[in-house]
């Protein structure tokens, strides 16, 4: 890692030339409740004091609601042609939960099988990060994901009169080498950025027990009521994933047009919390019930990959809370494990 | 089914689900390569009593139509209702709200006897349904997939989970949080969250899901504030004659 400063006066010009050079992609105001990542034009349309997005930046990007995988023709011989898109885009001001997010996409799309799709669109991707304002259902700091030690290319920490920027590859130092004026940090700021991160991690105010809800899991596995209860108001509407940056379950569809000589297959964001998720050939449904759905959703979360990868499938970010219209709220829930086991 | 024989029959509604069938432009000669149209009220004059699947719009509201649809049950081996009026009996049961009798007095006064018009019912009423096509317009898209599927001998993928998830995967701002109703939740997609995209709740005109969390929708109203008449006018509009006692559970009976 190198460290390297950009005095706040070069920052537009940097920027400026970025969106002139490259697809920049960057969060703009959509409307009263949140921002988007958009394609930016113009520097105007730019606005990183953002604190809420509805969809995670990279999940649009990288893992896009509907992507088509193959095509195919059928005429004398079946002739399928797999469909990779990709080119480079810089993304722009995403904040360190939902690289941490990205981070965990790429384990999941690179570890037992190298998703070819995912994978030409993550190497394109010039990731530039930078901190934003936790919102109040916020837990990055309990799961160890307000920070981000990788998976970005540049990381812009805003120290007062100057960024302190991290610079993760050659790629990010090329971007700096051409397009802005900046210099090594010093001793000074160093201490500047170490006392803006203490600053910064005071003010994630939400705090969840994770240990406890990973210890205690398996005890509470089977408490029924525990989870009649939790579950109770949900629609079964698959918002809670749908919004979340780690959950990455999609469908595949078989579009065939009319003729039945041509089609496509895509796949589409899925979810484990509709009903038909569980559902198999014969009519048999695993999880048939919506308690069976949010168990199994936390179980994934919090407990299957942290054994599997050493990480939570949860950066912490609320999405879920917030899109959650039953009011679930998955940072309430782990802290009342152990309220329930020790009782 | 190779080359099914297939009839397009309107009943009671605006008309507007045969038009969607019309409106496929660019796929509308491979559809109608792909079968053989006997009969389409809308489109064609010519007629037969000879098909394998029926495509039927509109709700049953008077005692030809159900004559005509108890017909149209007895020839067809495959019937697909399409759109609202005729999954759900639609916007027509605003009548059956209001009292058939009064509405005939109030429309048609002393002419009111001279007039054949009984309580809406949805067309799987009187005959068996074997597929959904919902909404108001149904989405076309569907259709076609359902007629497809039918051809190609699987079955159509109809969505049974909320229009939230399309929504989400649209990356529409939930309609709550811009302080309007939305029967999202317990509506099923396959509209491509329409009315949200466009910056509006959903009207549920594709009717609800098989298992809506109708008791939750209480406390989401108390959430945002919101008066339980709006939920329970909205769900009237479309699903008044299927879901008759929703309007109690949404407002705890009272
Ligand atoms: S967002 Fe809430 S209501 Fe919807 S599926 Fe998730 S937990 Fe259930
Ligand atoms: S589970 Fe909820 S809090 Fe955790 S990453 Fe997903 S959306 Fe964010």
């Amino acid at each position: 890692m190198l460290y390297k400063v950009l005095e706040k006066n070069g920052y537009r010009d940097f920027v400026k030339s970025l969106i002139s050079g490259f697809e920049f992609i960057g969060p703009v105001k959509k409307d009263r409740a949140v921002h988007d990542f958009k394609v930016i034009k113009d520097f105007k349309e730019l606005d990183t004091a953002y604190i809420r997005t509805t969809i995670p930046p990279a999940k649009k990007i990288l893992f896009p609601p509907d992507e088509e995988l193959v095509c195919y023709e059928i005429g004398e011989n079946i002739d399928v042609k797999p469909v990779v898109e990709s080119g480079e885009k810089i993304l722009f001001a995403i904040n360190a939960w939902d690289i941490n997010g990205m981070n965990f996409l790429d384990r999941v799309f690179t570890t037992d099988f190298i998703d070819d799709n995912y994978k030409a669109k993550r190497d394109k991707l010039i990731v530039i990060g930078m901190d934003t304002e936790p919102a109040e259902t916020n837990f990055s700091p309990s799961v160890g994901a307000e920070f981000a030690t990788g998976g970005f290319d540049l990381y812009m920490h805003d120290i007062g009169d100057r960024y302190f920027i991290r610079v993760a590859t050659a790629r990010g130092d090329g971007l700096l080498k051409r397009y802005a004026v900046v210099k090594d940090a010093e001793r000074n700021d160093f201490k500047e950025y170490d006392r803006y991160m203490d600053n910064y991690r005071g003010r994630f105010k939400l705090d969840v027990d994770i240990k406890s809800f990973y210890d205690d899991f398996e005890v509470i596995y089977d408490k029924k009521e525990f989870w009649e209860n939790a579950a109770k108001d949900c629609y079964s509407c698959g918002s809670c994933n749908l919004v979340c940056p780690t959950c990455f379950c999609f469908n595949v569809k078989d579009d065939m047009e009319l003729n039945l000589k041509k089609g496509e297959k895509t796949r589409e964001w899925d979810s484990c919390m509709i009903p038909d998720y569980g559902l198999v050939a014969g009519g048999h449904n695993f999880r048939p019930t919506k308690e069976n759905r949010l168990k199994q959703r936390y179980r994934c979360k919090l407990k299957t990959f942290k054994e599997k990868y050493d990480r939570y499938a949860c950066v912490g970010c609320g999405r879920c809370i917030e899109a959650c219209l039953a009011n679930i709220n998955i940072a309430e829930d782990i802290n009342s494990v152990k309220k329930e086991v020790s009782a | 089914m190779s080359k099914p024989k297939v009839g397009i029959f309107g009943f009671t509604g605006c008309g507007g689900c045969q038009l969607e069938i019309l409106n496929l432009e660019d796929q509308l000669l491979d559809l109608v390569a792909a079968i053989d149209l006997v009969h389409f009220t809308e489109a064609i004059t010519e007629h037969s009593d000879n098909y394998d699947i029926a495509l039927v719009e509109g709700a049953i509201t008077t005692r030809h139509g159900v004559e005509r649809i108890e017909k149209i049950g007895k020839i067809a081996k495959i019937i697909v209702a399409i759109g609202s009026c005729a999954v759900n009996g639609g916007l027509n049961c605003l009548k059956n709200l209001y009292g058939t009798a009064k509405a005939k007095e109030l429309v048609y006064g002393d002419k009111k006897d001279w007039i054949d018009s009984i309580d809406v019912k949805p067309v799987d009423a009187y005959v068996k349904v074997d597929y959904y096509a919902r909404g108001c317009p149904p989405n076309r898209f569907e259709i076609v997939d359902i007629i497809r599927s039918l051809i190609v001998g699987r079955k159509p993928e109809i969505p049974n989970y909320p229009v939230c998830v399309e929504c989400k995967r649209n990356g529409n701002t939930c309609v709550f949080e811009l302080g309007m109703t939305c029967l999202g939740p317990v509506t099923r997609a396959g509209c491509n969250s329409r009315c949200p995209n466009s910056g509006s709740g959903c009207d549920g005109c594709r009717g609800l899901i098989d298992e809506p969390n109708v008791n939750a929708q209480k406390d989401l109203l108390k959430k945002y504030g919101l008066t339980v008449e709006d939920m329970v006018d909205r769900f009237n509009l479309y699903n008044a004659c299927r879901e008759k006692n929703i309007a109690e559970k949404v407002t705890g009976g009272n």
